[in-house]
């Protein structure tokens, strides 16, 4: 085992930020010149992915305990607070950045092709190369303010990329929404920050993750404070309840950027922070159960609204918000590593179905301009029976599909059943009761997941067109600059999950034929280690059984059988029903009305938040600011010139007059003297 | 020049202690003789040098002046004073009235006044005020009261012309002639209660805490306050001086603001912080509360004031009211800020009143505030002038306006006023209002109407030029008369200077 | 280098008097050419300050470049001057963004030219005297001199309602340095009793001895005339009217820099003379209820606003807010973060407000209503005003966030609920500024009138590029800016702490001299 030195990592994040400033200057200097940006926007992700995985093999070759950090000037020093420029090399940090580079290597790619006749061409592919710069600063910044900086910078960059087509009011609103809503969970990363440096005096990973353990008590008052306090930022940046409303409008986007930002990394960087935060949190029980009871709620109530959409996009971005659910039931429930396989393989599959709506919705489009038709190219009810125009789109989204409705041996299904697995066997320690719940919300909503991305495989590619007469001549499939990163995930989507498969479903008949390995755990071991520490020291050992009875394998069977019970049942069903296309099919009614309108959320934010907040702003301005306060100074200015005018009016001209004033002050002054 | 002391047991010294008077009142006499002759018929036209004949003069009396300050005096009680408080007041008395020569030239001809008469009048006047503050004896003072009073009386009635003055004039005499009853009454009592006129017997008499004070001698003050503040127009005593300032012709009325309200305001502080120190605990009230009335009481009257030439009027008003601020405080620093600041507002108010004449012009039509409009950009060196006399009234910093107030509230704080301190400023805020205000007509608004031609005669170019740059001096460089100030004042109270301590 | 030509010596007069005589060269000189004698002057100056930056010796934390010579010695005012880590930043800052504002005026200002640039220079004459006055009257003659320049800027060439926004700002502004003055008096008064010697010199006066009673009411009338200037709710009316009426480079000015001096006197002033009020409970906590209020209740106000430019206008208080619990928490990061506040604050607001006026400049209105969809007609502009908007909301990677980062936390050390509440400040930022980007910049382009409207020119390119650099090299490398400031800021934290320690509860003896300066540069 040889000594581990990182090559060129600054290099990494370095890359991305060069291609964005270039790709600005083109944008200015030619905007109408598509080569520059064509050929710069993808390399430089291309390379830093290159980068990555040099590194990667480095330190598969060392086995690497302590983290690498490497200093590169003082950021903020004041007093005690010392925040470097650094960038810490782990293995949690490494297994992002593969991700992030190399799934947005492919997306960049494909972008060439969707992006191909859009006018802001070179802007879009600067935009896209920013985000890859502060996702990585995300993902490698050595102590939670440079995180922060990340944290924001995406948020900036998302805002930038939903409202990209800024001149469509919706757009630059839904970029608006993002950023603000991002924001509050902001303000929660900030406070966890200083409660952090008051009590620890450096926000620095190693130092907190090495005196947190000494300095906090398990389930003490500050420490999950802490860690709730983050957990907000974690929710407002992942699209937890109830700060996930953003993610829905963030649709409005360039589709690819909904793949990269809002499925594949960005949303996922709250998953991040808790495992990050594994040693707080693991400390604070409380903190964990909410975040696993957040993210439960949120996998089934996004869930339950994803069945009834119809807009291609919309669909996707509510079982994003799902899986990021599930992602927090495994980091909630104390499974790290769980949840960051499920963060890894959704990254796979989410970014395959986001770029083959992308694809879809692309040809849609096609085929309507060339008949200059207004009709919705992103509603399904639009689409049916495309697997005939586009069959290798067809067959890439349902693998994403089946991956991500658990069917074995796509990579959703060792990811997900573990998490689901997990939420059981932490049922110990004080909420016990409480992690059975979640341990049967996920169950259910994996159920949903299978039917309603079911759905949206027949809705759109089963039955027949829905298109229309003339446009159906136009529809073709997608040039291979953007079929060929769909097939790459693809195969990611269905051998991602092989490594990590847990040992029970390894030495199960036929489930067994892929190897049980548990390699993900155990490189992400050396991080995860005190927090399970920790755990067992305080909640104790996990429960082998199932709450009602069974193990991991029977379980995982189990879900596996009604997944695809699930998929079977619904594909055969709906593939028989009929859909109207959107203009003929009246919008449900009841409690499906309730769905379709995702509860009503939005209104009842805009009735109970929004609403009031601009009321009283106004209220201060026109009353509070222009009324009371200017009102007292005019009213000062006022009362003394009445008061002025008052006594020019005793200046009455009369002598008699000015004797008598000349008598009485003579009075005054006696009074004076005398009293 | 330490040289010879005077002694009045030597009836010729009167004369040496006298000199500056008796050359004036002298020259005065010659004024009018010239004129009588060389204009032969009472109507034919006066001669045109005589306003500079009049300002030689003042120079010599300044000389003369001068030279006092070489004499030292044998007893301190002497009925006329040799201190030189009294010579720095001179100066200031002296220079209101050269200011008033400078900027009735050509006026009073284009008015068709009488020369020599005015010309004789304000010397006249000038000689009154220098009596007024320049004797220890309160028989004295009163005649010389009279001197300065019914010249002033007669000169605010001076265009003949004009109602406006004739009206003014007698309002100023009715109510004068009220107020010096009142003043004599005042003396007749301390009199009574002192058994002596003179100022420093009366202090002695009082003794230093007051032991030796009859019940009579309050009353006695507060009378003798009244004819005081009569002539300092403080509030609610004031009510003549926006009449009569803006009856009178601007140059007269120049004359009245910086001179006879300097002449009563030397007196004012002689008599108080020499004859009366001893009850200082007793007329404190007193001086507190005029002082706030006339600074309040008048800033607030002057903001709404749409004549320029009323406006100066309440605003000098107003300065009585900071002034009275320095009386109150009725310690060295008090007197010598009193006297600071009299010098600033001689420089001060003879300018803004000679722009204002300027603008005024002709038959002074145009004393409007809206007359002012776009002055600024139609004659800029006027303008600015303008601007920088009223930043100085205004009190804002680099002009004398701001040392002569800082120096009042130090003198006040040190006092243990700090009360009255906080009204000064306060004041002084309302008065950056309607100061402002002239700014904002000046340089807001752009010229509007026919370009009226604005005719500035020599004299008044070097009045204006003289009172700016003596505003921004004693803005920038006031410490040679900082100091001078406070000596004089020293003396006057026969103490030691703080000076020279650090 | 710099000693050989005596730099040190005659540095901090140049800076005053360079414009002065700048000044008298425009009004001698003729119209047409006035704007490039003042753009001249201005250039001179920034470079003639240039050395401080390099010349500063960040170890010591004392007054260097200083001055004395006697101006009024029978008072004991003497010429003053010298630069801490307080005041060099602040002073760089006005003198660098001189250029930047009379080169942004170039074409806003078309009439009486000549007066504009004049009145332009006189101002920094005064605010940079007011920086480096080590006299307490020299300091307060610059501090009342700068009004006069701006009353005149405000009142001559600003908008509709530019006379009352002229004299509001006067008279606010007046009634808190009047009551200042008597303060001033009231310690040099007392300094005197105690010691016979009369002096102005701030570094006597820190050493008189005061009663808590005397303490409080100094505080007050001390505070009030700073609480205005900043300004702090609800002091800051005057400042929308102002900023509103102003014109482009006054607006600058005002926001950039003389609301600066607001947070230099807490720092210079308030602090280090009357420590036991400034860290009484009450008055701190008043102080910081007063702090949160401008963060939040004007950046409510502020999103409402029709007015663009009131619209910033409302922001500075909203910022400056955060510099009130900086500088009260007593935390070398609050203090640090008050001060990045300030200099990042004096960045991408006066860019702002450029920005602003170069839109003025092209369609003649500020009401966001009117515009709308011009990132596709001016793509540059949109750029530089996103980059800024996000600065001055406080996007890391921006000076931005340094500030309120350093500030929030240093006030959560001893005030966690203060900065809690004030840290929402950051939400209602994107509240308030976001929307107006978007109507701005975004939505359909559906004026008309904006169709035809041209991007930067290179002027404004180079007005704006250095303001943009600044911002982002302040977030992220603001090492040379919070080294300067830190030994000066941990002396002044210090000083209160000595002072306020029991041991100086008895407050009938002088408190030891704070450390002048180093050798060469001894004040006093």
């Amino acid at each position: 085992m040889n000594e581990f030195h990182p090559t060129l990592l600054w290099a990494i994040p370095l890359l991305p930020l060069l291609g964005c400033l270039i790709n600005m200057v083109a944008a200015f200097g030619a905007p109408e010149r598509k080569t520059i940006p064509t050929l710069v926007g993808p390399s430089v992700v291309g390379i830093a992915f290159v980068i990555a995985v040099v590194n990667f093999v480095g330190m598969l070759g060392a086995d690497l305990h302590a983290p690498v950090v490497e200093r590169y000037f003082q950021w903020i020093a004041v007093g005690s607070l010392q925040i470097d420029a650094a960038l810490q090399l782990d293995q949690l940090s490494i297994v992002m950045t593969l991700i992030i580079t190399g799934v947005g290597f492919l997306i960049h790619v494909f972008s060439i092709g969707y992006m191909k006749a859009d006018p802001g061409y070179a802007r879009y592919f600067s935009y896209l190369n920013l985000f890859v710069f502060f996702m990585l600063v995300l993902v490698l910044g050595s102590s939670y303010p440079l995180m922060f900086v990340g944290w924001e910078g995406v948020g900036l960059c998302s805002y930038l990329l939903i409202g990209f087509w800024f001149k469509d009011r919706e757009k630059a609103d839904a970029g608006k929404k993002a950023f603000i809503v991002n924001r509050i969970g902001d303000v929660g990363f900030l406070i966890a920050m200083f409660m952090l440096f008051s009590n620890l005096g450096t926000l620095d990973f190693i130092p907190i993750f090495e005196t947190a353990p000494a300095t906090f008590a398990y389930g003490g008052a500050v420490v999950t404070a802490i860690t709730l306090f983050f957990f907000i930022g974690a929710v407002g940046k992942s699209a937890q309840i109830p700060l996930y409303v953003w993610l829905p409008d963030a649709m409005a986007g360039p589709t690819p950027v909904s793949a990269l930002i809002h499925a594949a990394t960005m949303v996922t960087a709250g998953v991040y922070l808790v495992a990050r935060s594994s040693v707080l949190f693991a400390l604070a029980p409380v903190s964990q159960i909410t975040v696993a009871g957040i993210g439960a709620l949120t996998a089934l109530f996004a869930a339950t609204i994803g069945l009834v959409q119809t807009d291609i996009k919309k669909v996707l971005a509510y079982s994003t918000v799902s899986q990021l659910g599930y992602m927090f039931i495994g980091v909630g429930v104390g499974a790290f590593a769980a949840g960051i396989f499920h963060l890894m393989t959704h990254a796979f599959f989410k970014a395959l179905l986001f770029l083959g709506s992308g694809a879809v919705i692309h040809a849609m489009h096609e085929a309507l301009h060339h008949t200059h038709s207004h009709a919705d190219a992103q509603d399904m009810r639009n689409m049916g029976g495309l697997k005939k125009y586009m069959p290798v789109t067809w067959v890439t989204m349902w693998i994403g599909t089946l991956a991500i409705a658990g069917i074995w041996p796509f990579a959703g299904f060792f990811s997900k059943d573990e998490i689901i697995w997990m939420a059981a066997a932490h049922a110990v320690g004080p909420f016990e009761t409480w992690f059975r719940v979640v341990w049967v919300i996920a169950l259910i909503a994996a159920l949903l997941t299978a039917f309603y991305m079911t759905r949206l495989m027949v809705m759109t590619f089963h039955g027949e067109n829905r298109t229309g007469e003339r446009e159906r001549g136009y529809l073709r499939e997608v040039p291979p600059v953007m079929w060929v990163p769909l097939v790459v995930l693809a195969v990611l989507s269905v051998v991602g999950g092989w490594i990590n498969v847990p040992e029970a479903i390894g030495h199960m008949p036929i489930l067994g034929w892929i190897p049980h390995s548990e390699w993900l755990h155990e490189w992400l071991h050396p991080l995860t280690e005190t927090a399970d520490g920790i755990m067992l020291q305080n909640a104790g050992e996990l429960a082998e059984q199932a709450p009602l009875g069974g193990g991991a394998g029977m379980w995982a069977a189990i879900s596996f059988a009604l997944a695809t019970a699930v998929v079977v049942i619904t594909a055969s069903t709906l593939g028989r029903r009929r859909f109207l296309p959107a203009d003929q099919a009246e919008t449900p009614t009841g409690f499906l009305g309730v769905l379709y309108n995702k509860w009503y959320v939005d209104e009842i934010y805009d009735a109970i938040v929004v609403r009031p907040v601009l009321a009283l702003s106004r209220f201060f301005a026109r009353y509070i600011d222009r009324g009371v306060i200017d009102g007292l100074a005019n009213g000062a200015g006022y009362a003394s010139r009445a008061f002025g005018w008052v006594n020019s009016r005793v200046q009455t001209g009369l002598v008699n007059g000015y004797a008598f004033m000349i008598v009485l002050g003579a009075l005054l002054l006696l009074a004076f003297m005398l009293g | 020049m330490q040289g010879l002391t005077i002694d009045f047991a030597r009836q010729t010294d009167f004369v040496l202690a006298l000199l500056p008077e008796i050359v004036l009142s002298v020259w005065g006499m010659l004024v009018l003789m010239v004129d009588v002759f060389q204009k032969g018929s009472r109507t034919g036209p006066s001669w045109r040098g005589l306003g500079w004949f009049t300002l030689v003069g003042l120079v010599l009396a300044a000389a003369a002046n001068w030279w006092l300050g070489g004499l030292s005096e044998a007893n301190l009680a002497g009925s006329i004073a040799l201190d030189s408080f009294r010579i720095f007041s001179n100066f200031i008395f002296l220079a209101s009235g050269a200011f008033f020569v400078l900027i009735a030239d050509r006026y009073l001809d284009e008015e068709r006044m009488l020369l020599g008469e005015i010309y004789a009048l304000i010397i006249f006047a000038t000689v009154g005020m220098m009596a007024f503050a320049g004797t220890r004896d309160l028989m004295i003072m009163f005649i010389a009261l009279e001197l300065m009073s019914v010249c002033v009386y007669v000169l605010t009635a001076a265009n003949r012309r004009d109602p406006r003055g004739a009206e003014g004039g007698l309002k100023y005499f009715l109510l004068g002639a009220f107020a010096s009853a009142f003043f004599l009454f005042g003396i007749a009592l301390v009199y009574g209660a002192t058994g002596t006129v003179n100022l420093a017997e009366i202090a002695a008499t009082i003794g230093v805490d007051g032991i030796g004070a009859s019940p009579l001698l309050l009353p006695a003050i507060a009378l003798i306050a009244v004819g005081f503040a009569f002539k300092v127009s403080a509030v609610p005593f004031h009510m003549w001086t926006p009449d009569a300032y803006e009856g009178a012709p601007v140059p007269v009325t120049t004359f009245m603001a910086v001179g006879v309200k300097s002449a009563a305001f030397a007196a004012f502080v002689r008599v108080f912080l020499t004859a009366f120190p001893g009850v200082y605990d007793s007329w404190d009230v007193l001086a507190i509360w005029l002082a706030i009335l006339t600074m309040v009481g008048a800033n607030l009257t002057a903001l709404v004031q749409g004549d320029v030439k009323r406006m100066l009027a309440y605003s000098s008003v107003a300065h009585a009211g900071y002034l009275l601020v320095g009386l109150a405080a009725a310690n060295v620093l008090g007197a010598a800020s009193v006297l600071f600041y009299l010098v600033v507002y001689v420089f001060m108010t003879a300018g803004s009143f000679a722009v204002l004449m300027v603008v005024a012009g002709q038959g002074e039509a145009r004393t409007g505030l809206e007359w002012f409009s776009g002055l600024g950009w139609r004659a800029p060196v006027l303008g600015a002038a303008m601007t920088l006399f009223l930043l100085s009234l205004a009190g804002f910093p680099l002009t004398g306006g701001f040392v002569g107030k800082v120096f009042i509230l130090r003198a006040a704080i040190d006092q243990g006023l700090i009360g009255l301190a906080v009204a000064l400023v306060l004041a002084s805020l309302i008065s950056y209002y309607y100061y402002l205000r002239v700014a904002w007509y000046m340089w807001f608004r752009e010229p509007d109407g026919e370009p009226l031609s604005l005719t500035v005669s020599p004299g008044t170019r070097v009045a204006i030029a003289a009172a700016a740059i003596g505003v921004l001096l004693l803005g920038i460089f006031p410490g040679v008369l900082l100091d001078a100030a406070e000596r004089s004042a020293a003396a006057l109270m026969h103490l030691p200077t703080m000076l020279g301590s650090n | 280098m710099l000693e050989s030509i005596g730099y040190p010596g005659w540095a901090l007069t140049a800076l005053i008097v360079v414009p002065l005589i700048g000044m008298v060269a425009v009004l001698a000189g003729d119209e047409a050419r006035a704007k490039h004698t003042a753009l001249g002057f201005t250039l001179v100056n920034a470079l003639l300050s240039l050395p401080l930056w390099f010349g500063f010796n960040a170890a010591s934390g004392g007054m260097q470049f200083a001055v004395n010579a006697p101006w009024i010695p029978g008072w004991g005012i003497w010429y003053r001057l010298g630069v801490d880590g307080i005041s060099v930043l602040l002073v760089l800052l006005l003198t660098m963004l001189m250029p930047l504002a009379v080169l942004g005026s170039y074409r806003y200002i078309t009439r009486r030219e000549r007066a504009f640039y004049a009145n332009m220079l006189l101002l920094e004459t005064g605010v940079v005297g007011a920086f480096m006055a080590l006299d307490m009257f020299l300091f307060f003659v610059f501090f009342e001199l700068m009004l006069v320049p701006m009353y005149f800027i405000i009142g001559i060439w600003g908008g509709e309602r530019r006379v009352y926004a002229a004299i509001k700002f006067f008279l606010f502004t007046g009634v808190g340095s009047l009551l200042m003055l008597v303060g001033i008096l009231y310690l040099f008064f007392k300094h005197r009793a105690l010691t016979g010697d009369a002096s102005f010199a701030y570094f006597d006066l820190l050493r008189v001895p005061l009663t808590f009673t005397e303490q409080y009411w100094l505080f007050g009338g001390f505070a009030l005339a700073f609480l205005i200037k900043l300004p702090v709710f609800p002091f800051h009316t005057w400042l929308p009217d102002a900023h509103v009426e102003a014109p482009t480079p006054g607006s600058v000015l005002l926001a950039s820099v003389l609301l600066k001096l607001g947070g230099y006197g807490f720092l210079r002033f308030l602090l280090p003379l009357f420590p036991h009020a400034a860290t009484h409970p009450t008055i701190v906590g008043i102080l910081m209820f007063l702090g949160i209020m401008g963060i939040i209740y004007c950046a409510w106000v502020a999103a409402v606003q029709p007015d663009a430019k009131k619209l910033i206008a409302y922001t500075s208080v909203s910022h400056m807010g955060f510099v009130v619990l900086g500088i009260f928490a007593l935390t070398i990061q609050g203090a640090q973060g008050a001060m990045i506040v300030m200099l990042s604050h004096g960045l991408s607001t006066g860019a702002m407000f450029l920005l602003l006026g170069m839109l003025y400049e092209r369609r003649h209105t500020r009401l966001i209503a009117d515009f709308g969809g011009l990132a596709a007609v001016a793509p540059l502009m949109a750029t530089a005003f996103i980059i800024t908007a996000f600065a001055s909301i406080g996007l890391p990677g921006t000076s931005g966030f340094i500030g309120e980062f350093l500030a929030l936390l240093g006030t959560f050390q001893t005030h966690p609920w203060v900065a809690i509440i004030a840290a929402t400040g950051v939400i209602f930022a994107a509240y308030y500024m976001l929307p107006m980007v978007q109507r701005i910049w975004f939505n359909r382009l559906d004026h008309p009138e904006n169709e035809r409207l041209p991007d930067l020119s290179r002027r404004e390119i180079a007005v704006l590029a250095p303001l943009i650099a600044g911002m982002i090299w302040m977030g992220v490398y603001p090492k040379p800016f919070l080294d300067r400031t830190e030994q000066t800021l941990v002396q002044v934290l210090e000083t209160v702490e000595i002072r306020t320690s029991p041991g100086m509860a008895a407050l009938n003896v002088l408190p030891p001299a704070p450390q002048a300066a180093d050798p060469g540069a001894a004040v006093q």
